[in-house]
């Protein structure tokens, strides 16, 4: 600013000595015409003044034009400040809501298993402690069971699952069991392949009835009970998937496993040489055996056994009908070499607000050694049970009305239907499962079952059993050849702590 | 027997080829996610697979036992416990994985 001032300044400076010489040379420019008259000097000054005039108004106006550019820039500087300094006011903002927002629980356990690492590992399963009271056999005993579940996740996509049953059966030692222990590999959405020891996938008891809190009886129905049907586990592999294929809720799957098969027991019978009671151990299989499955490996000269199982789902979940499961099994291997047993059942069951109702039907057809006939076997089982939540009885207190909402009662009517048993084989220690009395042990063994639950949370239950021994008459013991008469019907009672973790 | 062989070194391969191709040397995470459980890719995702988990959750789990609470579990175990139930129960992959977010998210 300075700057232009003097030149300013200088400029007025130099046309007031023009304007000053102009009048006085008006005046006498009549008498003055020579070249050497100082008249022409002035002229060359003033011709030289006017031109430097010039030069310096070209210098103004660049000077201005730079100034207008100046003042350009220092616009556009003031407005790139402000939108920085709008931006930056957001971006703390947003930093300090981050900083004082609470992290969501999904957040955090995504943030927190980054730091674990990928391996995975928790414990689930059952304990219970049971009471078993039979009349005929006058038991009395308490029991324990404990059926932890170790998941280990390996991957997103194996899983490996092993299952250890812990009992104590009264008057022995605990006893240990492995009825799982396989990897579960998910091959793609509808394929997942599992490969190790395994509850049979054949109805809905070993796989999904079978655990002690899961249960809604004490004892298992007889066509699973300590003589099964169908062998509980099995060692092999399967390909299981499920797939919707109607709207939301009506889904089917499908069970493929391919195991080392079944063969027969003859564990009752080890130490029965005389003076026991017992008979001594047959040489030969008999009708009536108690088959097996997992322990076969170093008798496996046979072929594996297959197995299919497929499931439905009708019910869509909008329809709000209820649950209806349908499903068909089949089972067949060769328990001995040449010598097949071929088992199918059919099963469903229906569930819908605190109705639940369920049903199966077997049957197995096993080839014998000649002279013997075929060993056939029928079973069945059909239980029902009733959530009384929500149930108001007009007259009681509330405090009362709570206490009834979390009983469940529940009926089953279970029987088995075979040729013969074999009296060495039968397992007379009480266990879970086992009610005690030798009643359900006759060829025609039929079961009701009356049972009242309490749950004191979804996963822990107080559970009461009744049971009446309703056996008929017929069949013989085959080891011993006697016929099986008419069998005293008996009662047992049972009461148990069951705890899900 | 060597027929019957054959036959389970040709289904084993069958079975086991897709992994073998698309995970050269090592399990990938992309192509477990395509058969595991990663999280949703998007909010609508995450609100859809919640919806319907909230649908499935009572009916699938009471099918079979009391439906356990979401509270009962970290969303770790929760994981692993879907994973084995989606075997146990042969549940559609995309059913589990519904239940499963809303197990997590209902925490």
């Amino acid at each position: 600013m300075k700057s232009w001032l003097a030149i300013g300044a200088r400029a007025a400076l130099i046309a007031c000595s023009l304007i000053g010489p102009a009048g006085t040379s008006a005046a006498s420019s009549s008498s003055t015409v020579s070249s050497d008259d100082p008249k022409v000097s002035r002229d060359r000054e003033i011709q030289e003044i006017k031109r430097e005039m010039r030069l310096l108004e070209h210098r103004v106006e660049d000077l201005e034009n730079q100034n207008n550019e100046l003042k350009k820039s220092n616009t556009q500087l003031k407005d790139d400040t402000q939108k920085l300094q709008t931006t930056t006011a957001q971006q703390i903002q947003t930093l300090q809501s981050q900083v004082t927002e609470p992290l969501s629980p999904t957040s955090f356990a995504d943030a927190f298993n980054r730091y674990l690492g990928r391996y995975r590992f928790t414990v689930v399963g059952g304990a219970a402690g049971s009471f078993i009271y039979d009349n005929a056999s006058n038991i009395n005993t308490f029991t324990l069971d404990l059926e932890p579940i170790i998941l280990w996740q390996i991957s997103d996509r194996i899983l490996f699952e092993g299952t250890v049953e812990a009992s104590l059966p009264t008057g022995s030692a605990a006893d240990f069991e492995l009825p799982v222990a396989d990897f579960q590999i998910f091959l793609n959405d509808y394929m997942t392949l599992l490969m190790g020891i395994y509850d049979q996938p054949f109805g809905d008891w070993y796989e999904d009835q079978s655990p002690l809190w899961v249960n809604r009886f004490i004892t298992a129905p007889l066509p699973y009970g300590v003589n099964a049907l169908i062998p509980p586990t099995d060692v092999g592999f399967q390909v299981r998937g499920g797939f919707q294929w109607g709207a939301l809720g009506q889904v089917a799957d499908y069970t493929l496993s391919v195991a080392n098969g079944p063969t027969f027991t003859q564990s009752g019978c080890t130490d029965n040489t005389p003076p026991s009671l017992l008979p001594t151990c047959p040489s030969t299989a008999l009708v009536g055996d108690v088959i097996t499955g997992q322990n076969n490996i170093r008798l496996n000269t046979h072929s594996p056994a297959f197995g299919a199982r497929i499931r439905v789902y009708p019910l869509p979940v909008d329809t709000r009908l209820g649950r209806l499961e349908l499903g068909v099994s089949t089972y067949d291997g060769k328990w001995l070499n040449g010598y097949w047993l071929n088992g199918w059942g059919v099963d469903f069951n229906y569930f819908r607000d605190n109705l639940q109702a369920r049903g199966e039907w077997i049957q197995t057809y096993r080839q014998m050694p000649s002279p013997q006939s075929a060993d056939n076997r029928q079973g069945w089982y059909l239980q029902a049970g009733y959530f009384l939540s929500g149930l108001k009885v007009p007259g009681l207190p509330q405090s009362a009305n709570q206490l009834l909402s979390k009983f469940e009662p529940v009926v089953r009517y279970s029987g088995t239907t075979q040729r013969a048993v074999v009296q060495s084989e039968i397992i007379t220690s009480p266990e879970i499962g086992f009610t005690g009395s030798p009643a359900i042990f006759a060829p025609h063994a039929r079961e009701v079952a009356l049972g009242l639950d309490y749950w004191f949370t979804p996963s822990m239950a107080w559970q009461n059993e009744f049971d009446l021994e309703l056996p008929s008459q017929g069949g013989f013991y085959s080891d011993t050849g006697d016929p099986i008469h008419a069998t005293a019907n008996d009662h047992a009672f049972l009461s148990q702590f069951a705890i899900g973790f | 027997m060597k027929a019957r062989s054959l036959i389970f070194v040709l289904l084993s391969a069958a079975i086991l080829t897709p992994i073998t191709i698309q995970t050269p040397g090592r399990w990938s995470t992309r192509v477990a996610s395509a058969a595991g459980f990663d999280p949703p890719s998007s909010p609508t995702e995450r609100r859809a697979l919640f919806r319907r988990g909230a649908q499935l959750w009572p009916i699938y789990c009471n099918t079979c036992h009391n439906a356990r609470p979401a509270s009962e579990f970290s969303p770790t175990e929760w994981t692993m416990i879907l994973m084995h139930m989606r075997t146990q129960a042969n549940l559609p992959a995309e059913d589990a994985r519904a239940v499963l977010e809303y197990l997590k998210s209902s925490r």
